[in-house]
């Protein structure tokens, strides 16, 4: 269409535009140099494939909004977006004709543009009612629902009704250029606009479309809207490392200071992850320890991070040497929210702007941990238990591999040529309930033919719960002593039957230079029965109902084979902890080295986890009689819940490989 | 002001300590050698004093063989100021006292800690015998400093409460446990550790008047197996128990 700008309006446009823009560029320019306030980061360069197709899915295929339970919700955001980016394109189409005096982008004004436009310009309004909606009506509880929401809300149905009557006012008043499409809305409504009304209604539209897109550009990098810029490099940026691995730190003797004390501390990245936060609350819905009355919030912790940084950031580019900010336990985020978190990632998994939440809690416990010595005691009677007995229960070392005594499994050293190294972990070794679990999986093995021994006492802790209480150094240390140990039974295939020892030999330990092939025992076990290594035989029938481990499922993606196991298991109907399942799996509480924790706030993680078993039993009509897991954590927690409430003989826990055993006679 | 805290590097508590061949000693393979918990407890009151008045130097001595040394480092980790290491190997209780001795005659502290005993020969010999060689009174089962003026406030546990004592000099304070745990160390104390200068003084011309000779070590007879009852009678269960429990173990 011919704009309405001839003259004088060419140039009110153009220096509006200037101002407009200017300022939101202005302030991104700012915000850009508080992000570099963090330190270097070189994990977030290279690998631009991956983080091109990530753009694609999670940027513009908007796939981490489409979760359970934000479905619908999700739609209406995507529509919002894809609208978004179509009438980006309409305004500056404007923008160069209003400021030229009727010069065209190349395909404005074919009637794929223009059918797109309208289209989704109708959709961006649906959408928007849904999002009232849902702020007005059944806002998530841990979204921030404020004014600003509502008023940018208005702000993109203002610009989007005026488009329309931009165009409807346009057509009537016989804009549209010879050859260019008529606007399918314009060519609707077009018709009904008394002629002395038409061009008054296309320059009103068109102003107001322009004008309130101008102040939108200078008002949101103010806002939590930010995102829509942000969240472009935040996704392209992310880390490449796999979920279940924590950033190693390099020559760690040789460091200073250690773990993250003030903002100059975190990286970059990290600072950047607060300037993206949409404030959507998806983390904090789906976080055990939110929900049962933990003070952790992982929402909070993000954004106290980037409170700090919009409060203080100036002051620290006044002075580069100021730290200025206090160290992490003087934050808003107190350590008592730090150790809550069980490190389950069920905020990783819903952000849908791919903040690392975990990384920015355990880089504050490292410096808790480490620098000041101040994790709390239970934490440092387990460490101290790692670094003497090399399990953090403080069993005797010697005893490690007592579990086997009479089972026909063999160590290393009397078997140097096995094939797989079964690395029991001390759950497995210390525990009797969970020594029963590592009995059950040699006995498939056996039956299956399997080549393997174990390290009995040349077995030490991976260093897992170090590691996630902030101590990397042991961490290493742990790491390195078993590296050094399975170098020297030429190890290349581990099998764990903890998720936990899988996550950490399998992600972690190539940071340190050892790889092996490692897998969880399930998934072995899911691979023996469909190639019928194993036959199982008949037994009652029963529902059993699957509990996903963390570290199996959220960090590993493995749902499908412990889940396929259960299902070849003659007589054994599966179920389903709906809603809280495969990856809104909800954690045992035992993470992230809380197994050693004392859990005096709210309610236990696993006695909700426990109740939440029930409740979706009763929903489907039958309580399971079995709650079966993959992990060792998960038994104990689960054990514990089910005697806490008085119901062991109705609900028991096992592992599935018990299950499995069970059915294979001797 | 200076504590000296006197430490003994014993075999870890999760460590499962097997006798040697000669009857008359343990293991030392595949040991996991820590502080004695008591010694940990000592230097954790005389931290904790630190904390609260930092012109408290902390330092730690030790009698025993090259290993040893590490203990000193386990110390100086968390958080000790100094140590000192006493080379002298097979020294019975009272030459280890008298080896104390002379280091505290050069080390010079206001207060010396031990732990009451240690963990392995459980004799809570040291403590006492460095007070008598020195000269100075004993305090045993503390479990607290607190300052007051002028001077230190020792707390030591009685059965049921505790009695606040003070002294008017130098004094040996044997630590019981204390609620606080040891603290765990932090990273920067542990690298730090590893670069300190440890010196080094013989434990010469001593005597070790009492010998205490080990006629035998044997470790403690394993436990029987247990029997469990279920899935039957409760009276008859509770009839067959009562008997068991006056004819086999004869506690009725």
């Amino acid at each position: 269409m011919t704009p309405p700008t001839i003259g004088i309006g060419q140039a009110v446009l153009a220096l509006l535009a200037a101002i407009g823009f200017g300022a939101g560029l202005w302030r991104l320019v700012h915000l850009f140099r508080l992000m570099r306030i963090g330190r270097a980061d070189p994990e977030r360069w290279g690998r631009f494939g991956r983080r091109i197709l990530d753009e694609l899915v999670i940027y513009l295929g908007q796939r981490k909004l489409l979760k359970r339970p934000y479905s619908i919700r999700g739609i209406a955001h995507a529509f919002i977006f894809w609208g978004f980016l179509v009438i980006v394109a309409a305004t500056t189409e404007l923008l160069v004709s209003g400021i030229s005096g009727g010069r065209h982008l190349p395909g404005a004004t074919s009637g794929v543009f223009a059918w797109m436009l309208d289209g989704l310009s109708l959709l961006v309004l649906v959408a928007i009612a849904i999002a009232w909606a849902r702020r007005l009506l059944f806002a998530p509880p841990h979204m921030h629902v404020a004014g600003q929401g509502y008023a940018i809300l208005a702000l993109i149905a203002v610009l989007v009704v005026a488009l329309f009557a931009m165009e409807a006012g346009g057509v009537a008043a016989g804009r549209v250029e010879a050859g260019a499409a008529v606007p399918p809305i314009g060519a609707a409504v077009g018709p009904l606009v008394p002629a002395s009304l038409a061009f008054a209604l296309f320059a009103v539209g068109f102003w107001t479309h322009l004008g309130s897109t101008i102040f939108f550009a200078a008002w949101l990098p103010r806002t939590k809207h930010l995102h829509i810029v942000t969240t472009l490099p935040n996704v392209f940026f992310r880390s490449p490392r796999p979920r279940g691995a924590l950033r190693f730190v390099d020559k760690i003797e040789e460091q200073e200071t250690f773990g993250a004390a003030t903002l100059r501390d975190l990286t970059w990245k990290q600072q950047l992850d607060g300037l993206t936060c949409t404030e959507c609350g998806r983390c904090s819905d789906n976080c055990p320890a939110l929900a049962t009355g933990k003070p952790l919030d992982p929402q909070k912790i993000v954004l106290d991070l980037r409170d700090l940084l919009l409060r203080e950031g100036d002051a620290l580019l006044r002075d580069p040497k100021a730290t200025g900010t206090a160290p992490a336990h003087q934050l808003a985020t107190k350590p008592d929210e730090l150790w809550a978190c069980t490190t389950c990632a069920a905020c990783v998994e819903q952000c849908p702007v791919t903040i690392e939440h975990i990384d920015k809690i355990v880089d504050m416990r490292r410096y808790l941990t480490m620098q000041e010595a101040a994790a709390p005691p239970e934490a440092q009677r387990a460490m101290t238990n790692i670094e003497r007995a090399g399990n953090p229960w403080g069993e005797a070392v010697g005893t490690r591999g007592d579990w086997a005594a009479g089972l026909g499994v063999p160590t290393f050293a009397e078997k140097p040529d096995a094939e797989y190294l079964y690395f029991v972990g001390c759950a497995a070794s210390f525990d009797r309930r969970n020594q029963r679990v590592a009995k059950a999986l040699a006995k498939i093995l056996q039956a299956a033919g399997i080549s393997f021994a174990i390290l009995a006492t040349e077995e030490t802790c991976n260093g897992d719960p170090a590691r996630r209480m902030g101590n990397e150094y042991l961490w290493q240390l742990q790491a390195q002593q078993n590296i050094d140990t399975f170098g020297r039974y030429k190890v290349r295939k581990i099998i764990a039957s903890c998720p936990h020892c899988f996550n950490t030999i399998a992600n972690e330990y190539p940071q340190l230079g050892g790889r092996y092939e490692v897998v969880h025992a399930l998934q072995l076990v899911q691979d023996l029965i469909s190639e019928k290594k194993i036959a199982l035989g008949a037994g009652a029938t029963e529902t059993v109902a699957y509990h996903d481990p963390c570290y199996l499922g959220r960090h590993n993606g493995i749902y499908d084979d412990p889940r396929a196991v259960l299902d070849a298991i003659d007589g054994v109907t599966r179920m389903e902890i709906e809603p809280h399942h495969r990856e809104r799996g909800f954690c045992c509480g035992a993470g992230g080295g809380r197994m050693w924790m004392e859990e005096k706030a709210g309610q236990r993680v696993n006695h909700r986890r426990v109740e939440q078993i029930l409740a979706a039993g009763d929903a489907r009509g039958g309580r399971p009689a079995k709650v079966a897991s993959g992990c060792p954590f998960c038994l104990i927690m689960l054990d514990e819940g089910v005697g806490a409430k008085g119901i062991a003989e109705e609900l028991k826990p096992v592992d599935v490989l018990e299950l499995v055993a069970a059915r294979i006679s001797a | 002001m200076r504590f000296l805290i006197c430490i003994k590097q014993v075999p870890d508590s999760t460590t499962r300590v097997k006798v040697a061949p000669d009857g008359t000693s343990i293991v030392s393979d595949g040991v996991t050698w820590s502080i004695s918990p008591y010694d940990e407890y000592a230097i954790e009151l005389a931290l904790e004093h630190k904390d609260t008045a930092p012109d408290t130097v902390v330092s730690v001595v030790t009698v025993g063989g090259p290993r040893t040394k590490d203990a000193l480092r386990q110390a100086l980790a968390m958080g000790c100021d100094d140590a000192t290491f006493v080379s002298g190997e097979g020294l019975g209780p009272l030459g280890i006292a008298n080896a104390l001795a002379s280091a505290v005659a050069e080390l010079k502290p206001d207060l010396v800690l031990c732990g009451k005993q240690a963990s392995d020969d459980d004799q809570g010999f040291v403590g006492p015998a460095l007070a008598e060689a020195l000269g100075w009174p004993h305090l045993s089962q503390v479990t607290r400093i607190s300052s007051s003026s002028p001077g230190l406030e020792y707390w030591k546990e009685t059965e049921g409460g505790h009695e606040v004592w003070t002294a008017a000099g130098p004094v040996v304070l044997t630590v019981q446990k204390s609620a606080k745990d040891p603290r765990y160390p932090s990273l920067p104390g542990i690298m730090k550790a590893k670069k300190k200068e440890i010196p080094e003084r013989p434990a010469t011309g001593l005597d070790d008047p009492v010998k205490i000779e080990i006629v035998k070590l044997e470790p403690p007879p394993a436990r029987g197996a247990g029997m469990i009852f279920k899935d039957g009678d409760t009276k008859a269960f509770a009839q067959q128990l009562a008997t068991l429990l006056r004819d086999e173990a004869k506690v009725l």
